[in-house]
């Protein structure tokens, strides 16, 4: 089920929200837990075995090396078997074909790659639960003792299928205590209500332009469109992404819990370092905090923090997708990483903002190309496209046409993916009482409109992806 | 951002009981079984099953049947178009909203000019030319003829080019209408702005056409009764856009007075006098009251037509309008729409030796996906 749905919006939420508000608070957690499993029931009715097992798996982890961890090498031994176990159903599940049709292509063997659909959400909840044993091997946070509650932390719906990636020791405190406070159910359907406009008014309409352009022949695709095409993508995807946070940051909010954020207006950053701090911070510190630092950072020489690096990087790409080009995108990422950090980041910090921001910003575009289109084939001619002058138009009517039909909803997009929205409120909070009370009536009217609008949306429009929940 | 307090608790009380009185009125409310508006039936309650449920097909089809039975879905879906459209969107749903309130298909690459040329050719090669005399008629639609109607850089592909290769790859001869229609332009309306069908002048554009061809005498339309029967036309192209304000159109009808017709469709066996049956106006698809819409033959006898020749007219629904002109010229018309005749045109064209015309009738725009073509012979 997406959050922008008619089944979603109008059933399970107001009902979920309703049972979890009136029953005792020992019931909660489980009341929340029903509901999220029939809410990954819902997608994905077969599979939910699976994130059973897994959670089972790490929850009993945890029991054990509370109860026997005594020596450093017994819970080591706990933390191994979790983590390959864990590891191991996620390349199956994720990776098996691809490595098997890697490995036909690389010594041309003729293996079957197996037909293994992909579970949604799987890549998230792994991160989860293996969050959970390596605090808990390091001492950052208690076992879990009631399994109820364990599974209602990685299986909570707000954040099951798309992030953010919520970790155990964030959590662990609410979900034995937590208080539901009016005000935080305001701020939380606020924020969730900002998500579903973002996600079904902006993040949809770039999507089907992305769409439409992508599969247009070489002929008719001019340079323009084609870098209006790469726009597209990069908005769909951001407003997509940060959209369904938005919207699980609200959802939890209204229950009771406080997720990070995820999303910090990437677009405007000045580098690529930048970028990567305010872009999907869930899973970048994740990262940082159970490989990069591990292996040792920066802090052991320069050719171990390159090969650190790349680990990462290469780790990330693999991340997103098992496909060639999501590789190839997280690799694209480590090369510049390494570059601004030895090699041009302190002359980029001497330049103009905004040459910062546009270096950043086309970085980001291209990069979003190679992780859009999956076909290796496809992509190199997608990127022959981008800088085909001489050889194709730099413009044509094609691109106008798009231009003048989508024109207004992507210049919107491009302003809100400035911090337009925080700069308002900052100017609101400064109003006079008088004037704050009309720019509210003002504000809450074209929240109703955008309301009706986004529901008009949702009754009408076939084209509604969640793009992540193929990660 | 919303700073005032009260107004906050007034907002989100309002979302939330908005949220609530939609999903109770959808719950309770009676079911529509069928949008005039949007000219198609709307889904039905999906029944679960051990299988669909675990497939996922039951959420997948209730998600369905809650969007086609949301209250005031109407009203929400002509929300979308009309902000669409304001917000500067020349395409939606495929659909060109044009000048002067003119909705255009755009034409698309065609995927089966091939098989529709071998089946043509097919046909014709077994048509005894000596005795009977066949043309083949591809008329453009809109985004052809009103080119000038459509949004700016609008992009479309030439149609006439998909007519000539089938023209001359068939080699059946050709009955071109573009240059009549293109005249004709200036003497009134050719399309209807909110429907894919050309007007009765423009059929009667294509009628000059035929007759250019066929050497015949074309009437003229001050001979004809006009009549015109409904200003409150919404045709196909409306119910895409759910644009619920756009301008809706006129039809106008001729009628021969001179004619003596007997018109059997052989299916019901029903018999009348006319080729129009307005009991159509009251329904949303108007157009259908040409030649009562579909069926797999009609036989039209003109016991005080020109000419003793018999016309087997195998057409799509663009023909429906024209033959109120033709008839006048034939004494026995076979209109077969072969989408529904299941016995084969040829063979039909075997038993019946008194046809000496053939006449192919196809619009450009949907020949490409139709299907009756595969059953001409």
């Amino acid at each position: 089920m997406v959050f922008s749905c008619i089944p979603f919006l109008f059933f399970f939420l107001p009902l979920c929200l309703i049972l979890y508000y009136v029953v005792p608070f020992s019931w909660k957690n489980g009341t929340l837990l029903i509901f999220s499993l029939i809410f990954y029931a819902w997608g994905e009715p077969v599979y939910i075995l699976l994130m059973l097992f897994s959670t089972l798996l790490d929850y009993s982890n945890g029991r054990l090396m509370e109860r026997f961890g005594t020596t450093r090498g017994r819970r080591i031994f706990f933390l191994c078997c979790s983590i390959c176990i864990n590891l191991s159903i996620l390349a199956f599940f994720k990776y098996a074909g691809f490595a098997v049709s890697s490995i036909n292509g690389i010594f041309n063997t003729q293996f079957t790659p197996p037909q293994i659909r992909l579970p949604v959400g799987i890549s998230f909840y792994t991160f989860q639960t293996m969050s959970y044993i390596i605090d808990l091997y390091r001492g950052r946070v208690k076992a879990e003792h009631s399994y109820v509650s364990y599974l209602t932390y990685v299986s909570m719906f707000p954040q099951l299928v798309a992030g953010p990636i919520v970790r155990f020791s964030d959590i662990q405190q609410r979900l034995h205590s937590r208080e539901i406070t009016y005000a935080a159910f305001e701020q939380g359907m606020l924020r969730f209500m900002t998500g579903l406009f973002k996600k079904v008014l902006i993040a949809n309409q770039a999507g089907v332009l992305w769409e439409e352009i992508h599969v247009l022949g070489a002929a008719d695709t001019s340079v323009a469109t084609a870098w209006l095409g790469a726009l597209c993508f990069t908005l769909q995807l951001y407003f997509d992404f940060s959209a369904y946070s938005d919207m699980a940051i609200g959802m939890g909010k209204m229950l009771g819990f406080d997720y990070s954020e995820n999303f910090r207006y990437p677009l405007t950053a000045v580098s690529v370092t930048d970028f990567w701090r305010r872009w999907h911070i869930s899973l970048s510190t994740w990262f940082r905090d159970y490989v990069y630092i591990p292996l040792g950072g920066n802090r052991k020489g320069v050719p171990r923090h390159l090969f650190n690096i790349a680990v990462v990087w290469f780790l990330t790409g693999l991340w997103h997708g098992a496909s060639w080009n999501f590789i190839l995108w997280g690799v694209y990422y480590g090369v510049l990483l390494i570059l601004e950090k030895y090699i041009w980041g302190k002359a980029l910090a001497g330049f103009p903002r905004f040459i910062q921001h546009a270096y950043t910003f086309l970085i980001v575009v291209f990069g979003f190309v190679i992780f859009a289109i999956t076909d290796l084939g496809e992509l190199g001619s997608y990127i022959r496209l981008l800088f085909s002058f001489g050889a194709n138009p730099a413009a044509d009517t094609r691109f106008l046409w798009y231009l003048g039909n989508y024109g207004p909803v992507l210049v919107l997009a491009c302003v809100l993916a400035c911090p337009v929205y925080p700069w308002i409120c900052r100017k609101a909070a400064a109003l006079s009482r008088e004037k704050s009370r009309v720019f509210s009536a003002l504000s809450a009217a074209a929240a109703v409109l955008l309301f009706l609008l986004s529901t008009a949306y949702m009754v009408s429009d076939t084209y509604n992806p969640f793009l992540y929940f193929r990660f | 951002m919303i700073t005032n307090t009260k107004i906050r608790k007034v907002l989100v009380c309002l979302l939330c009981v908005s949220i609530m009185s939609l999903s109770v009125y959808l719950v309770l409310s009676p079911k529509r079984v069928y949008s005039e508006n949007e000219n198609r039936y709307l889904a039905k309650f999906p029944a679960p099953s051990l299988e669909t449920v675990l497939n996922g097909e039951f959420m997948d089809s209730l998600s369905d049947w809650l969007a086609d039975h949301f209250p005031r879905r109407d009203f929400f879906v002509g929300l979308k178009s009309g902000v669409e459209i304001a917000s500067g969107r020349k395409c939606i749903n495929n659909i060109y909203v044009g000048k002067d309130d003119y909705l255009i298909e755009p034409y698309n690459k065609p995927q089966n000019t091939e098989r529709i040329t071998d089946t043509l050719t097919g046909f014709y090669q077994k048509i005894d030319t000596e005795r009977i005399d066949i043309n083949l008629m591809l008329v453009p639609t809109a985004v052809t003829i009103y080119s000038d109607k459509l949004p700016a850089y609008a992009p479309s592909l030439d149609q006439t080019e998909t007519a000539y290769a089938i023209y001359d790859a068939t080699g059946i001869p050709a009955i071109d209408c573009t240059q009549r229609l293109l005249d004709g332009a200036s003497q009134g309306q050719l399309y209807y702005r909110t429907d894919h069908h050309w007007t009765t002048l423009g059929a009667y554009q294509g009628y000059l056409a035929y007759c250019d061809t066929k050497g015949l005498t074309p009437l003229t339309l001050k001979s004809l009764t006009a009549q015109t029967v409904t200003e409150e036309f919404a045709g196909t192209l409306y119910s895409k856009i759910n644009d619920y304000s756009h301008k809706r159109d006129e039809i106008t009808v001729y009628t021969n007075p001179e004619d003596t017709l007997t018109v059997t469709y052989m299916d019901t066996g029903e018999v009348t006098d006319s080729l129009y049956n307005f009991d159509y106006l009251e329904e949303k698809d108007k157009y259908s009251l040409f030649l009562n819409n579909i069926h797999p033959l009609v036989v039209i006898e003109n016991t005080s037509a020109a000419s003793q020749d018999e016309l087997m007219l195998i057409k799509d629904s663009y023909a429906n309008s024209m033959v109120p002109f033709l008839a006048h010229h034939y004494r026995k018309i076979y209109v077969f729409d072969t989408r529904y005749y299941r016995d084969g045109s040829s063979s039909f064209l075997a038993d019946h030796e008194t046809v000496t015309d053939i006449l192919l009738l196809y619009n450009l725009n949907t020949l490409d996906g139709d299907t009756g073509i595969r059953g001409i012979y």
